[in-house]
């Protein structure tokens, strides 16, 4: 069968010294919803940028539906379609005229335009307000048209680059459901680029961690989770602790593994309650824990033992920077 | 075709824009005015500058140009902002060739550049320019803007790639287009500048524009028409190509 997207060995480095893509292989099932999830500054935007042949990648191979991205860029183009992180609709025209405009550029017979327009409109829910100059859309309703102009041909492909970055709880929710709607009736591959977990969680088939230009982790969500084999324990700790705690730890049998980070010891376990006991006696004799808590492994859990750090963090203060430079852009 | 298809699409969009919002335009004519109601009255005056039309009218088709030369300049800014938002990305994830999209932008933003040129009209007219009442003459000048302008807004594209933030560009833009003017045959006749300058405006595109509109539209001087039109078209041709070459660049 042949894959939507195919890549091996794909790296990346900028002017000579930034390594964004560090030896990426990664192969994505035609008609599936796929997560390339990580942190901001992961790669996963160079890797989105390098499959939709906007740039090239330094050395490694990569091919969207057999076409390769660097030598048959043309045929690729005509596949797939691409709503970048950034704005990308002119706010000085209305809705209807973008979608106009873009429909001419990709080549939609004259006789198709208006019902394809109509078509999408309605499916992006974007009906009453095609009229209106997007300058006036919310910040969902933007997104909603970018991802109707991405609609306005039906790709084999659709490439996403944080899709909901931005977006209030409500307003990401609907614009999946309509993505899933388009996906299930057209048969269309979606690629996208995510920080949100629980946005790969409920939202795609396969989902690939990267990390530093790696991939470090891929499943479904739910096989990555019983990767885990285990539950989380958190002890926050009062104070300083030694590291040596950490070797301690590991040496217990019920212990998987142990990651210690801001003043938090995380312990992955087999079962939380017959081991909690056991660990407290342990840990009483090196720091005094300030408060403890179980839960079932959730995708940054997977993130931190695949990556070694926590996605929540890091991600969190990059996208009010990014959301910050959107709204100062548009 | 593909080109001339994207160039109508990009065409459609300036006008799409300029219906929605035309405060541009009349914000940008402030500046012409003032150099036709004001300067132009007043170095009359002076006559000091050897022209056989009046002062005013002899500038009327440099002022128009420069007006036109601004808004095909600042084009790239615009195109520099679209880097910056996703518009750029998402136009080159397009089956359009990339050099579609350049000839297409460029020859949209002569669009932009008519209307500025067209609105300098009246307010020359009210002034009491003379103009060669000859339809034909008008729309072969309208036309030579119009092709310019697509050359200008390309030498726009051009130093967009290379520069990466609008605030850099501001300074470069001014930086061109003023130098092009005084350098040009404007607002006074190449015949009177020193001779360095006078070298450099015989390679300065905008004196080949000047030259033609002032011959077609105020002293019906047409013996060099012919070499204005082949050197803006090799002006528009060299630009065009350099520019699509350099088009990667922006988005990198």
């Amino acid at each position: 069968m042949e894959l939507a997207v195919s890549t091996e060995e794909l790296v990346k480095i900028y002017e000579g010294k930034v390594r964004a893509l560090d030896g990426v292989s990664l192969s994505v099932e035609p008609g599936k919803s796929f997560a390339l999830l990580g942190p901001n500054g992961a790669g996963k935007t160079t890797l989105m940028r390098i499959l939709t042949t906007q740039i090239r990648p330094t050395s490694g191979k990569a091919s969207v539906f057999g076409f390769d991205v660097v030598h048959e860029g043309s045929e690729v183009r005509k596949l797939i379609s691409y709503v970048p992180q950034e704005m990308s609709v002119w706010t000085d025209i209305s809705g209807y005229e973008n979608l106009l405009i873009y429909s001419k550029i990709f080549g939609i017979p004259r006789g198709e335009r208006e019902r394809v327009i109509e078509e999408v409109l309605e499916h992006m829910g974007l009906i009453d307000v095609k009229d209106d100059l997007v300058r006036t859309y919310s910040g969902g309703m933007i997104r909603r048209l970018e991802i109707a102009c991405a609609m306005l041909i039906k790709p084999k492909i659709m490439f996403l680059d944080e899709p909901t970055i931005g977006l209030d709880p409500g307003a990401r929710k609907s614009v999946w459901e309509r993505l899933n709607i388009f996906k299930r009736e057209h048969g269309v591959t979606i690629f996208f680029n995510t920080h949100y977990m629980d946005e790969a969680d409920l939202y795609s088939d396969e989902i690939a961690i990267i990390n530093r230009g790696r991939i470090v982790a891929r499943g479904t969500a739910e096989e990555l989770k019983r990767s885990l084999g285990g539950e989380m324990i958190t002890l926050e700790m009062r104070g300083n602790y030694n590291q040596e705690i950490i070797q301690e730890l590991r040496s217990l049998s019920s212990v998987l593994d142990v990651v210690s980070e801001d003043g938090r010891l995380s312990i992955l376990v087999r079962d939380a309650e017959s081991t909690l006991p056991q660990l407290i006696d342990l840990v009483r004799n090196w720091a005094s824990v300030g408060r403890i808590s179980i839960n079932k492994p959730t995708l940054d859990d997977v993130f931190l033992k695949y990556a070694g750090e926590r996605l929540e963090g890091r991600g969190r203060i990059g996208e009010i920077v990014h959301v910050r430079r959107m709204i100062r852009r548009g | 075709m593909e080109a001339l298809r994207n160039m109508l699409v990009m065409i459609e969009l300036e006008l799409r824009r300029l219906w929605h919002d035309r405060t541009e335009i009349y914000s940008r004519a402030v500046q012409p005015i003032l150099w036709l109601a004001v300067y132009g009255p007043v170095m009359g005056r002076v006559r000091g500058i050897p022209t056989s039309v009046p002062y005013t009218d002899f500038i009327t088709p440099g002022v128009m140009i420069q007006s036109t030369t601004f808004v095909s300049i600042f084009y790239g800014l615009m195109i520099v902002w679209e880097r910056d938002s996703g518009i750029l990305k998402k136009l080159l994830v397009t089956p359009a060739s990339r050099y579609s999209m350049v000839i297409g932008r460029s020859m949209a933003s002569g669009v932009r550049a008519l209307f500025q040129a067209l609105i300098i009209l009246p307010v020359a007219l009210i002034i009491g320019v003379h103009f060669i009442p000859n339809p034909a003459h008008f729309i072969l000048a309208f036309t030579i803007i119009f092709l310019s302008s697509g050359g200008f807004a390309a030498v726009s594209v051009l130093i967009a790639s290379f520069m990466k933030t609008r605030e850099r560009f501001m300074g470069i833009g001014q930086a061109i287009v003023m130098p092009l003017f005084f350098a040009s045959n404007a607002l006074y006749p190449i015949q009177m500048m020193p001779p360095i300058l006078r070298e450099f405006s015989s390679i300065n595109p905008l004196s080949y524009v000047v030259d033609a509109v002032r011959g077609l539209l105020i002293t019906g001087e047409l013996s060099n028409i012919i070499l204005d039109i082949v050197a803006i078209a090799i002006f528009d041709t060299i630009m065009f190509v350099a520019a699509s070459l350099s088009f990667r660049r922006i988005i990198e």
